[in-house]
């Protein structure tokens, strides 16, 4: 089965399905505009929009259901390139890349776009760098690739453990976002909000693996793109503009900027190496938007960027996805389709934010006593706060809920109720592809790398897939937990996920396949200290011992995570032979998977011993 | 399959194309926004031109790079025999 052709692999109905899905997504949203206009009650619109949403991807993750491994961790291998792209693209930064960025975009402009320039070029560095050579090799999780690689069950085990951590903060956060907008829509309280989320996430995993995963992460990309796109195309035409703000707002920002010298909003410079990153919580506007480095130093915005950059790159939700494409050339291919499909969920952020400030900016200077109808509105969704001392609101005095942007503005601007849940479904369907990709990679990690880790036979297909199925609702589950207990700022172990994959992942993922002297010591050597440095630099930078922000950290742990691959590398003894020549054959996309191999000569070698 | 004496060559021309993808890209990546606040000053469709080339011109590049590295591997691979059999 390794030299099978493409065109007998991929499914030619998945168009067919999706067109299902998304008329059926939209005839929903305009029923239950229907409904609205009529006077159904809000709490069963959201109540119906939630339910209709969640049971349609419960429905397609039910209906792929795994029997085999191949399906359960890699789709079959049958997934095209456009589809694996939209998958990648949403599970990237997921709910918090939306809800958070969207909001960091509005609070400070410019100085939040190297969050979104580090995801293009991660996308850029993964397709040149390493995703052909890691869909050649076509292991299901990273930790397997490297102990093969490096042929030592200890890199196996240890990266396992490593790489688990990052995981489990987007786990944590994308549980947490998700359930912020289950919360608004149900308004039973975070508790029950959470529940539903780590339920939902669990249904979604359990039956069908990997190939739920693709197939919901593909719905919740188109579903996400229609609850970010159509209601700012909506509000464009409205404030008349083109329906394609992202494309035509232009003047609007040149506007804001005038009125924001005429208000008289500062104009800032931060230190080369300063960073102020929007916390979850209320906050006013305090610079302007378009002017870069008032809230980031010149010298941290380039290296954030390349930190974020390296961090996506070597992620481990979404390295284990590209073996999922048919082949190298796909593989290529479907991160060409993610980095479109990320960068315009981007760019359509970037526009709501922009939305959003020509509302304040026409709400600044209204009197106290009667302040626009919508920003009353927005107050009373806990969206916003209003502090002023005099008689009239300036652009300072009003605080904003970092992440609820995307839920306020459709407010703002006096769309019917439904194009709010609308966008709370967006951030929903985001935050349930996230968060079902960090836990299947975590489960993946945990039952193949770390339960089965010494042997490398993997266990009968039964057992395999009944640990990793128990994994998926320990994952959840604990996931949701510390969602729960410890609510962190989502951004912030984003960033730090990206920090600490980039430090301990990416030098041994480049190196493994573009140096052909490394070995299981460097490789070792490599993650350990990248992690143990980015650690470090973390709880040091939170716990006010240095002044560096601690999402620079990589900036620091990269460089020793390197040095320590390049020196423990040189020290000790060559590669081995079979090492040299999986470094030989995963350089070329041609010929048999590699993993495959592996498994077979494993196999052969079994039965010649009994 | 490749050939023996093919491997070498390929990986070299494998090699340089990376590096003619990635540094251009990296290069622009960071000087870009450096510049970002003169060219504010400017204006392009309505833009202030320093904000359209770090947000919307960036993810042009990237794909610009991307869907160009993507051909001209393909186009290496099938030069020396290295592509895939379907």
């Amino acid at each position: 089965m390794t030299f099978t052709p493409r065109g007998r692999l991929i499914n030619p109905r998945l168009g067919i399905y999706f067109g299902i899905f998304a008329s059926g997504f939209i005839s929903l949203v305009l029923m239950l505009l229907m409904f609205e206009q009529m006077g159904v009650s809000r709490g069963l619109l959201s109540g119906l929009m939630l339910g209709g949403a969640l049971s349609a991807f419960l429905i397609i993750s039910v209906a792929g259901i795994s029997r085999e491994p191949i399906d359960f961790f890699a789709a079959g291998r049958r997934v095209p390139a456009v589809y694996c792209g939209l998958g990648l693209a949403v599970s990237t930064m997921g709910a918090t890349g939306m809800a958070c960025l969207a909001g960091a975009f509005f609070l400070i402009g410019f100085d939040a776009i190297w969050i979104m320039s580090g995801g293009f070029a991660g996308y850029v560095v993964m397709a040149v760098l390493l995703a052909p050579f890691l869909r050649k090799f076509g292991a299901f999780t990273v930790p397997t690739y490297l102990g093969r690689r490096f042929d030592s069950r200890n890199v196996r085990i240890v990266s396992a453990a490593l790489f688990s951590v990052p995981t489990l903060l987007i786990l944590a956060a994308e549980i947490g976002i998700g359930a912020k907008a289950v919360d608004w829509l149900l308004a039973q309280g975070p508790a029950v909000a959470t529940a539903v989320m780590v339920l939902a996430v669990i249904c979604g995993l359990v039956f069908g693996g990997m190939r739920a995963l693709t197939w919901t992460g593909v719905a919740t990309g188109v579903a996400a793109l229609l609850a970010l796109v159509v209601p700012v195309a909506i509000i464009a035409v409205l404030l008349g503009y083109l329906p394609l703000p992202q494309l035509s707002h232009g003047p609007m920002i040149r506007g804001i900027g005038r009125s924001e010298a005429i208000v008289g909003m500062p104009i800032g410079l931060q230190p080369q190496l300063g960073l102020l990153l929007p916390f979850d919580g209320f906050q006013p506007v305090f610079k302007r938007i378009a002017e870069p480095f008032g809230a980031i130093g010149p010298l941290a915005y380039s290296l954030a960027t390349l930190s974020v950059m390296m961090g996506v790159a070597a992620a481990p939700w979404i390295l284990p996805r590209i073996a999922t494409t048919p082949g190298v050339y796909e593989a290529r291919k479907a991160l060409g389709w993610a980095c479109f499909f990320f960068g315009s969920i981007m760019l359509t952020l970037i526009t709501i934010a922009v939305f959003m400030r020509e509302y304040l900016m026409q709400a600044a200077g209204s009197s106290i006593a009667a302040p626009p109808d919508w920003l009353r509105d927005l107050v009373t969704q806990r969206f916003a706060q209003i502090s002023t001392r005099g008689n009239q609101i300036g652009v300072g005095e009003i605080a904003f809920d970092r992440d609820s942007i995307l839920l306020a503005l459709p407010h703002a601007a006096g769309l019917p109720e439904v194009f709010a849940n609308l966008a709370a479904v967006g951030i929903l369907a985001a935050a349930f592809a996230a968060a079902s990709a960090a836990a299947l990679t975590l489960a993946a990690m945990l039952s193949e790398d770390i339960v089965n880790g010494l042997n490398w036979q993997p266990p009968a297909t039964t057992i395999r897939l009944i640990v990793v199925r128990v994994m998926i609702v320990i994952v959840v589950s604990f996931g949701g937990l510390i969602a729960v207990i410890a609510h962190g700022d989502a951004l912030k172990l984003l960033l730090w996920a990206l920090a600490l994959t980039a430090s301990a992942g990416f030098p041994v993922l480049v190196a493994s396949i573009w140096w052909k002297r490394v070995n299981q010591y460097g490789a070792f050597a490599g993650i350990v200290t990248g992690f143990a440095v980015a650690i470090l630099m973390i709880l040091a930078s939170e716990s006010r011992l240095i002044e560096l922000s601690s999402v620079l950290a990589a900036i620091v742990a990269v460089p020793a995570g390197v040095a320590a691959l390049v020196t423990v590398s040189l020290l000790t003894l060559p590669p081995t032979r079979h090492s040299l020549e999986l470094v030989r054959d995963v350089r070329v996309p041609g010929g048999e998977i590699l993993y495959d191999r592996e498994m077979r000569i494993l196999r052969q070698k079994e039965r010649r011993r009994t | 399959m490749i050939e023996r004496k093919e491997r070498k060559p390929y990986w070299r021309h494998t090699k340089w194309q990376m590096l003619a993808s990635l540094i251009p890209f990296l290069i622009v990546l960071i000087v870009l926004p450096l510049y970002a606040d003169g060219l504010n000053h400017n204006k392009f469709l309505g833009f202030p031109l320093g904000y359209l080339l770090a947000a919307h011109g960036l993810f042009l590049i990237a794909l610009i790079t991307l869907s160009s590295f993507v051909n001209r591997q393909d186009a290496i691979d099938h030069w020396h025999g290295a592509h895939e059999d379907n």
